[in-house]
């Protein structure tokens, strides 16, 4: 049988889990109310539960005490009692579907912010400044580390009273206990610093603590790093030690693990590998815990595919992996696996939108998934056929919005037409997908390939539509998402025009997409600092020019996410890119076979310039509204969508109103530059009601 | 046209042509003659026929002995054939009534021509009667006659294109040569110098109808078959099937004897009712029409199979044979002797093996033909019996025979599965396990559609299903064993046994109801064939009497009779329904899925080939793992039956058809268990007073729906 390896139970303490995938504990950002888990937070994994994943350890970073700052992330709080009926309806909800569910505790340390809040004072073994969250911390005492560790077991008795399956104790990620682990955090000469044994007792007091308060029915296991890759850190061997050293108490009933340490941008971006990596980029580190320890290991790190997946478990490298990122684009995942709907499930790209979001403070979405995370609102990730009238929908644009109101239309029942200008569906996702170690963004368009052609949508690519062509179709509905273009004339002193032979200045788009053929020496002006200027930089060194990026703002790349910017600045330091920032690009003029361009300090005023033979400007998009305004007058609802319907999720009130003009809907950046979430959630909330 | 116009103009013309030369000076001579000649020619003939019976007697009795009353089998024959036979035959109502009008009369003319014409008794009242045999007889004639202008594909043409016209010809002969007897010819008319020539075409029309009728029937002719059918019916192996019984299940081989031969590797390895069965063929090819590896292309004609059995026991070549070939496989090069191998890869000097492998693999064990079967010839038993020597003595098993047989032996699964792998897919059940209970209503035997990701979504619904309706029931989860249904079915009966046996050992550990299962292969073998395996103190003298095997439609329409399921109003499309083979036919359910359909609120659009006649899915026998090519696909062909109905969605009750059928590419219609749609519509049952109002339970999902 296909994939039995992922389909074989196992068992965890005495805990029996369906099969060998795991969502493994990532911060939700949906805990509000002082940390109480919503029902957001209960239909988030319900969903899992119901498309068949085997384990949810939710509540990455959940804390165990007060001064662990729980706000930040709005992470749940295990401090208080108030959370055990709040974790009763999240574990009837998961095992009502089959699936288990355990929470990861822990206590952050110094790994936190301390400015708001109870504005608590961070603790930490040696009181060493933590360089990520830029947070000071003190040198905890002996007396606040056994109520840390009383918090630990109260927090693991709630979980219990609470009806989850177990807990995970987070010593990943340079929290508490793996900070006492560390030699670069832990200076400490007293019992709990020094000698291996010292530093390791704070999390050995924990595991006692909470067994004593648990028994030997409920699971509790722990996350560990396989290897922190700093010079002075826990190296793999080091690693090794300690899983061995906890698995001989017999009191921990799985490692999960992950490669790498992240209290430096630089590891933090190995931790949640996104696609520039490798698949399972750090198997070896999970396999090697694996090998000194007796009980199940979980890994957890780009593992995105079925096939994958099978193949890991079969080699017998861990015993659970994890495919966090993976039910984040598709909950359903395991149903489909069983469905033998292989090619419908919607695959994971690690554009890391989900976990870029969570460290800014924001609720963890998908980018290509829109109904993820929003189950509660009713947004549903298989959409049911209509039972009321069929339309004639004809979608124009075949960009993410366009494709996913397509496919949309078409689950629930209506006749589509989908017009895209281009030879292949994807829009900007195509261009996206033509710089360095981004080729796997296309996996979006993939997606929405192999569905529209599945629900046989009638596909017109190259064909551009005019208001003739459409109206000539007789659509009930149209919906508009024909994007836009580069938006390089908002200056006239860049010097640009539409004819390319006169143009001072290209757009990443025409680099991005071999329009324009690279120049030998580039500036690359980006007012933006989203990924297009970084990803035209990386493109451009690759094809072996000189290149400069400069931004007005505070650093190139400043928009791009966390676990992303640094595999780019891997590559354009490699690469020799010269990296400016809080300069405004003031003019471009062209001076024999070269353009110069001049550059203006946003601070002191002061002009330089380049002397280049390519200036590319990213300035974003211009939205494309003529085939709007040439409907919109036609239209019954004149292409307004009711925002207070939209927002509460509910049907559009135009679509139950009778009339017999078509109806107009525009979305994705045809209406304002936005991102590629956006355009699909405004598809999926308008389209879902057809 | 031209025959039917022929054939009666010859009748009219021959009766004129006597009427008008008769006359009184040689009447008396030419019916002295007659008087003379008839006891001659007839009891000439019947002399011939016994001698012809007991050599043909002797070509069955090389086969080997098989327990049967003869007497009682003698005795019960009128009502089998008259009764039992005639169910069969009377499902073509026209070829029903022929035979009645032409066997009937040529019986009783031809007892009457005995007593009148061989013995003399020329009784006017016998005399009457025999005139009226023989019309009758002539009239069914007629229609045998018709039947043959344009005959099907199937009908075999050679010898028997012939007969109608021998029919004719003893009828009409008896007839003339009896007006006489009963004085409706007057003195005079036989007369004039032509009479002496019109005796001798009289008699030799006589010669020719005795000829057919008498000697023919021992000796080869087509009319062999009244007398080896007459036969078979009175010594039928399975004399369970006569008087509305059925009797489905596959003999066992005794492997303790070290004598018995494994399986059949000559013909008269077979045993002798065996061979009398295939010597009753009267080659309809009935079997031939509704055979689907026949219709797929696929080497196999179940006609062509029984004929060549008779070629192996009689001795000679396959040229003889006037019917379809086995498709892809010109006639005339097989050859066959009693004690010849059957299958060997060369048995003469020339021409090639009786049959050849592939055509014993390429069958389903469908059943159709055995069903269909007018003569009530064993079909699938043959095959069985010729695959049980090429697995057990030879090792042949082809393509992924051999692999599925040894994983049987390995795993006790033919897939190869780690044995304690068959709950994986209800870790999240909590199924409740008859080790642990000892003692339930119900057993639910999963099968190994266990293992098949498929499967398990049907064995979801049913848990749910059970559940729903609070069924007191468990399973044996590790401790069960294949049933040894594809082991037996590609002839490996030690691998059967031994899972059998094992499976009764287990079985007997606990104490149930009944046994429940989603699979109909399980359903026959636990219900039909371990039986044989008993011994003592398991499940007592009768295996069924211990508990009853339900296949979990029959179930489902009884928990749903006794009120103990609501379900929602069917709000999907058009639906057909399957009869998987192993349930229809080899168990007569039709009834209770359509029953459970019904209940759902769906009116099933039936397929042309449905219920006895349905079309088989191309999984049974081992017919998947065989895998022999064909130029089509039987799947394929199954769904175009489902296509042709306008149904959006077919119900099935079987793994393997839902596997086969879900196979097909690009299909019309969507697979689904009965179980699954039982389960989608389940709602709660209204409790106590709140009336009508019913919810669905997909409001509250549960683990069983897991997979969507």
């Amino acid at each position: 049988m296909a994939f039995d390896a992922i389909f074989e139970p196992i068992e965890i303490g005495k805990l029996t889990i369906r099969n060998r995938v795991v969502s493994t504990a990532h911060a939700e950002v949906h805990a509000t109310d002082g940390g109480m888990t919503t029902e957001r937070y209960v239909r988030y994994y319900e969903e899992k539960s119901k498309g068949g994943c085997g384990l949810c350890i939710c509540g990455g970073s959940s804390v165990v005490s007060i001064d662990s700052p729980q706000g930040w992330w709005s992470s749940v709080n295990l401090s208080t009692d108030r959370i055990i009926p709040h974790f009763q309806n999240l574990a009837d909800a998961v095992h009502k579907h089959g699936g288990k569910i355990m929470i990861q505790i822990t206590h952050m340390g110094r790994r936190s912010r301390w400015d708001g809040f109870d504005w608590s004072t961070l603790v930490s073994p040696s009181g060493i400044r933590e360089p990520v969250h830029r947070s000071t911390c003190k040198t905890i005492e002996e007396e606040e580390i056994w109520r840390i560790i009383g918090d630990f077991a109260q927090a693991a008795r709630r979980a219990k009273e609470g009806g989850l399956d177990g807990v995970e104790l987070s010593a990943v990620h340079q929290h508490l206990i793996d900070q006492f682990w560390s030699p670069r955090v832990n200076k400490r000469e007293d019992q709990w610093g020094g000698s291996f044994e010292n530093r390791m007792r704070f999390g050995i007091e924990v595991l006692k603590a909470v067994r004593a308060e648990v028994g030997d029915d409920f699971v509790v296991g722990m996350r560990i790093c396989g290897d922190e890759f700093h010079p002075d850190g826990l190296s793999h061997d080091d690693m090794k030690q300690i899983a061995a050293y906890y698995d001989a108490t017999k009191m921990v009933d799985f490692f999960g693990v992950i490669g790498s340490g992240c209290d430096t941008h630089n590891t933090l971006a190995n931790v949640i590998p996104n696609m520039s990596y490798p698949p399972e980029p750090f198997l070896h580190l999970a396999a090697g815990i694996k090998e000194v320890v007796n009980v199940p290991v979980i890994h957890a790190q780009n593992i995105k595919d079925p096939n994958q997946a099978q193949r890991i478990l079969e080699g017998g490298y861990v015993d659970l992996v994890g495919m966090t990122r993976a039910h984040i684009a598709d909950p359903h995942l395991i149903a489909k696996i069983k469905m033998g709907q292989i090619d419908q499930i919607k695959q994971c790209v690690g554009a890391n939108y989900c976990i870029d979001r969570q460290y800014q403070g924001l609720d963890v979405l998908c980018i290509q998934n829109a109904a993820t995370a929003r189950e509660y609102m009713g947004l549903p990730h298989i959409i049911e056929k209509t039972e009321g009238v069929k339309r004639k929908v004809v979608v124009v644009g075949g960009g993410p919005g366009g494709m996913e109101a397509a496919r949309v239309a078409a689950e629930r029942g209506h006749d589509v037409t989908l017009f895209e200008a281009a030879d292949a569906l994807g829009g900007q996702i195509t261009i996206a997908a033509q710089a360095p170690q981004r080729d796997q963004i296309a996996g979006i368009t993939r997606w929405y390939q192999l569905e529209l052609a599945r629900l046989k949508v009638d596909l017109r690519l190259g064909a551009r539509a005019d208001e003739a062509t459409l109206l000539d179709l007789r659509p009930d509905i149209v919906v508009l998402a024909t994007g836009g273009q580069p938006f390089l004339s908002q200056h006239p002193e860049w010097g640009y025009s539409e004819n390319a032979e006169e143009s001072l200045v290209v757009s990443t788009w025409d680099i991005l997409s071999g329009k324009v053929a690279p120049g030998k020496n580039v500036l690359i002006y980006d007012a933006i600092c989203e990924f297009s200027g970084v990803s035209a930089a990386d493109f451009l060194a690759d094809k072996g020019a000189k290149v400069e990026i400069v931004t007005d703002d505070i650093k190139p790349g400043a928009a791009v996410g966390g676990t992303t910017f640094p595999t780019y600045y891997r590559s354009l330091y490699e690469k020799e890119v010269i990296m400016s920032s809080d300069l405004m690009l003031h003019k471009v003029y062209r001076e024999g076979d070269s353009l110069v361009a001049v550059l203006e300090n946003e601070y002191t005023g002061a002009l330089e310039e380049r002397v280049v033979d390519q200036v590319v400007v990213e300035n974003g998009v211009r939205p494309d509204e003529a085939l709007y305004y040439a409907l919109k007058e036609q239209s019954r609802n004149k292409g307004q969508v009711d925002l207070e319907a939209l927002y509460a999720i509910q049907p559009q009130p135009s679509l139950s109103e009778e009339g017999d003009d078509f109806l107009l809907f525009r979305l994705g950046d045809c209406t304002a530059p936005r991102n590629t979430h956006a355009a699909i959630y405004d598809a999926l909330r308008i389209c879902k009601d057809f | 046209m031209d025959g039917k116009c022929s054939a009666q103009g010859w009748v009219y013309s021959a009766l004129a042509e006597v009427c008008r030369r008769s006359s009184p000076a040689a009447k008396d001579e030419v019916s002295t003659m007659l008087e003379t000649l008839l006891p001659i020619l007839i009891f000439t003939a019947l002399a011939l026929a016994v001698i012809g019976a007991v050599r043909r007697i002797r070509l069955w009795r090389q086969g080997r002995p098989s327990r049967v009353n003869l007497l009682q089998g003698l005795m019960a024959l009128p009502r089998r054939y008259l009764v039992d036979l005639h169910h069969v035959v009377g499902r073509d109502k026209m070829i029903s009534n022929t035979h009645v009008a032409t066997a009937g009369g040529f019986v009783a003319a031809a007892v009457l021509m005995i007593l009148v014409h061989g013995l003399g008794i020329a009784n006017p009242l016998l005399g009457g009667l025999l005139l009226l045999a023989s019309t009758s007889m002539f009239v069914g004639s007629l229609f045998v006659a018709r039947r043959r202008l344009n005959p099907p594909a199937r009908l075999s043409k050679g010898p028997w294109m012939r007969l109608p016209k021998s029919l004719m010809a003893f009828s009409i002969g008896v007839f003339l040569i009896t007006l006489p007897t009963v004085g409706l010819l007057p003195d005079g008319l036989v007369e004039g110098s032509g009479s002496w020539l019109l005796a001798l075409v009289l008699a030799g029309v006589v010669v020719w109808g005795l000829g057919e009728m008498f000697f023919g029937m021992t000796w080869g002719g087509p009319m062999k078959h009244a007398f080896a059918g007459a036969l078979h019916l009175a010594f039928h192996r399975r004399a369970e099937r006569f008087g509305g019984g059925r009797s489905t299940g596959l003999k066992a081989l005794n492997l303790e004897d070290e004598a018995a031969p494994l399986g059949v590797e000559k013909p008269t390895d077979f045993t002798w009712n065996q061979l009398l069965g295939f010597d009753a063929c009267v080659q309809c090819g009935r079997c031939e029409a509704v055979c689907p590896a026949f219709a797929a292309g696929q080497p196999l004609n179940p006609k062509k199979l029984i004929q060549d059995m008779v070629v192996g026991f009689a001795g000679g070549s396959d040229a003889g044979y006037a019917g379809s070939p086995y498709p892809g496989k010109p006639v005339g090069e097989h050859q066959g002797a009693p004690h010849a191998p059957i299958l060997a890869p060369v048995v003469m000097k020339e021409g090639k093996a009786l049959v050849d492998a592939e055509t014993l693999w390429s069958c389903t064990t469908c059943r159709a033909c055995v069903e269909e079967c007018p003569m009530m010839i064993e079909h699938v038993d043959a095959i069985v019996d010729m695959r049980r020597h090429l697995t057990l003595e030879r090792g042949k098993t082809p393509n992924k025979g051999a692999e599925v047989l040894d994983n049987l032996i390995a795993t006790d699964n033919p897939g190869g599965f780690d044995p304690g792998s068959r709950l994986n897919w209800a870790a999240d059940l909590n199924l409740p396990l008859m080790a642990d209970l000892k003692q339930v209503d119900v057993l639910l035997w999963l099968g190994d559609g266990a293992f098949d990701m498929r499967n398990q979504r049907t064995l979801r619904a049913l848990v749910k299903v059970l559940r729903a309706a609070e069924v007191d029931f468990a399973v044996l989860g590790a401790e069960e064993r294949d049933s040894g249904d594809v082991a037996r079915r590609l002839g490996d009966e030690a691998t059967f046994q031994s899972l059998a046996k094992r499976n009764i050992a287990t079985l007997a550990k606990y104490r149930f109801q009944q046994i429940v299962t989603c699979d109909p292969h399980s359903f026959h073998v636990l219900g039909n064939e371990y039986g044989d395996f008993l011994q003592e103190g398991q499940g007592g003298s009768d295996f069924n009497a211990s508990y009853e095997v339900r296949h979990h439609s029959t179930f489902i329409a009884e928990l749903y009779d006794a009120g103990r399921l609501t379900f929602a109003p069917w709000k999907g499309g058009s639906v057909t329904y399957h009869d998987p083979c192993y349930l229809g036919r080899y168990n007569g359910e039709y009834e209770a899925p359509r029953r459970v359909l019904k209940a759902l609120g769906i009116q099933v659009a039936e397929m042309e080939r449905s219920g006895l006649r349905s079309r088989c899915c191309g999984g049974g026998g081992g017919a998947p793992i065989t895998d022999i090519p064909g130029e089509r696909r039987i799947p394929d062909m199954r769904m175009n039956d489902v296509k042709e109905s306008g149904a959006e969605l077919v119900a099935v009750g079987c793994p393997q058809c839902t596997a086969m059928l879900e196979g097909v590419v690009d299909a019309s219609a969507e697979v689904r268990d009965i179980a699954e749609l039982v389960a989608d519509a389940l709602v709660e049952r209204p409790a106590g007073d709140v009336s009508g109002v019913s919810r669905r339970t997909t409001a509250v999902t549960t683990a069983e729906e897991v997979t969507l």
